[in-house]
């Protein structure tokens, strides 16, 4: 008998509450240990985690790395493995690895089978795959399934070819996985709210109630006054469900959890799953106390289509970055024309295919639109330069040339004839390994997810 | 009164890869109903702030939060070489000085 059939024997009333507690929505980064102990004091129906995200760029998704330092990352699979395996209740991960794409779940796997072993934990366990074969977004972007999810580059069939995709997977994946009789469920790519909204599903539920818990929940106690990290419990019932953070010092109120649906999310009142759209135009929160709000309202509108969202990841060449500093007026004035000069000449020197994005921190360094003007000169600058080229030492090379000359250029009314720039590091320019960008974000029409999401079962 | 001292929190992000989403929280009812009845929290005075076209910009009232949230594309997919703001975490500054 798994996790889940013990849980389905003890939720056979359809008003029995159903206590989900979310350990972390950023595993790896190191679980707040107070509350989660006082989540697992509270005996929760199951534990959910999410271990990814596609916000820290797109590197770690190219390159098949993990944004977590293994060792946190392991401390933290050890606490929610011992912790479920205790109690005996399902533990879902969504989005292993950061990225999770096939080394990021293989890389996650091999740390949860470690800790079993040296913990003696026996339980079944599940994985599944979230890897998208480029040939099958190819096929979908020359039959006009491939939808994007804002502006950007259409991709070239060669460019989908040569990226790494991962799609997101919903519901119907863990739920497919949970079925295998598994305990313990590992998940690729996946939508953080399938984390937690699966089990209600499968015990009945009502999808909008699940889906919108899970959607607040995943992000742990970031719901709350103060927000934070801490573990966050969600008593789900079958008209709404009450939040509550499992440290004492942040509080669900009614408007920190409305206001939470803002979060990442461009639309606060649509949230498009692949199984439907959760619609929150008419919730309600009630405050039950000043610690616990009460939801409810929430819609739920299934898909007439399926859809999965994709993401893919493209290597666009090696990295390297110059940092160099001045405070010297005349020379932060002509900053814009010593950059161009000292380009012409490091291509004229170094004459290899190699781009240059130079970002000059104290003027225009940070804003995306370049309208943005400050009202003085700064005092001092900082200019970065990221040069991406085929190879490592092609990107070096041309920022050691660069930056020679950037240290003597003879730009006009210049005092400094010993040096324009002062250099905080020795080398000044460094080599910041592979370079990626996102080449996909689009919307995938599919006709089954069964096949694109395959799940593995094992014992330990 | 400038949008910073009249906001409870100003803050952007991205909402996926290729869009950025600013949210804008309020104290009070009274606060929100005169920052959102203000012609400066309007997408055109949005749109000015940025030096973008105003047909780029969603500003969505949300009551229920007190709070205004403006949508706008990414001049360059998230993470991208030459990217500025990875997480798109520091483009709400434009809009601190608004005068509501």
């Amino acid at each position: 008998m798994s996790a889940l059939d013990r849980l389905r024997a003890r939720h056979r009333s359809p008003t029995a509450p159903l206590l989900a507690l979310s350990a972390s929505g950023q595993l790896g980064y190191g679980i707040p240990e107070p509350a989660f102990t006082a989540g697992l004091a509270r005996r929760p129906d199951f534990i959910g985690c999410d271990m990814g995200s596609v916000d820290p760029g797109p590197y770690y998704l190219g390159a098949g790395r993990m944004a977590t330092n293994p060792e946190v990352t392991r401390r933290d699979l050890r606490l929610v493995l011992t912790g479920a395996r205790r109690l005996d209740v399902p533990l879902l991960l969504g989005t292993a690895g950061t990225a999770g794409a096939e080394p990021h779940l293989a890389a996650t796997l091999a740390m949860i089978r470690d800790i079993a072993a040296a913990e003696g934990l026996h339980f079944r366990l599940a994985s599944i795959r979230a890897d998208i074969p480029p040939a099958v977004v190819a096929t979908a972007q020359a039959e006009g399934r491939l939808h994007p999810l804002g502006p950007c580059p259409t991709p070239t069939g060669d460019e989908i070819m040569r990226s790494r995709i991962v799609g997101q997977m919903g519901v119907e994946a863990f739920s497919r996985a949970l079925a295998t009789g598994a305990d313990v469920v590992i998940a690729g790519r996946a939508c953080d709210t399938a984390v937690f909204a699966a089990i209600p599903h499968l015990l009945g539920y009502p999808m909008a109630l699940a889906m919108h818990m899970a959607k607040i929940i995943e992000c742990t106690s970031i719901c709350c006054v103060p927000g934070g990290r801490d573990a966050m419990l969600g008593e789900l019932n079958h008209d709404g469900f009450v939040l509550e953070s499992m440290n004492p010092v942040r509080h669900a109120t009614p408007t920190s959890v409305a206001a939470h649906s803002l979060y990442e999310q461009s639309d606060p009142f649509g949230v498009a799953e692949p199984e439907g759209l959760l619609r929150l135009d008419h919730v309600q929160y009630t405050a039950l106390d000043a610690h616990r709000t009460r939801v409810s309202g929430a819609t739920w509108q299934p898909a007439t289509a399926l859809r999965v969202k994709i993401e893919g990841a493209l290597w666009e060449g090696e990295r390297a970055v110059l940092l160099a500093g001045s405070a010297d007026p005349g020379f932060i004035a002509a900053i814009d024309e010593i950059l161009a000069a000292v380009e012409v000449t490091a291509r004229r020197l170094f004459p290899h295919e190699f781009r240059l994005f130079p970002r000059i921190y104290g003027r225009h360094g940070v804003s995306l639109w370049s309208d943005v003007t400050p009202d003085a000169p700064p005092r001092e600058i900082c200019v970065v330069v990221e040069c991406v080229a085929q190879q490592s030492d092609i990107a070096i090379g041309a920022l050691t040339v660069f930056k020679q000359y950037l240290l003597h250029h003879g730009f006009r009314g210049r005092l400094s004839t010993a040096g324009n720039v002062a250099f905080p590091l020795t080398p000044p320019e460094l080599s910041a390994g592979a370079a990626y960008r996102f080449s996909l974000y689009h919307l995938m029409e599919v006709t089954d997810t069964a096949g694109l999401f395959p799940v593995a079962v094992e014992n330990l | 009164m400038k949008l910073r001292e009249m906001a409870s929190v100003l803050r952007s992000k991205n909402a996926g890869p290729l869009t950025l989403t600013v949210d804008i929280l309020f104290a009070s009812a009274e606060d929100y109903a005169r920052a959102t009845a203000s012609p400066q929290l309007s997408a055109p005075a949005v749109a000015k702030a940025y030096g973008v076209a105003p047909t780029v910009v969603e500003l969505l009232p949300v009551p229920q939060a007190l709070a205004v949230k403006i949508n706008l594309p990414r001049p360059i997919v998230a993470g991208s070489p030459g990217d500025r703001d990875v997480y798109g975490a520091q483009q709400h500054v434009p809009l601190l000085d608004l005068d509501i």
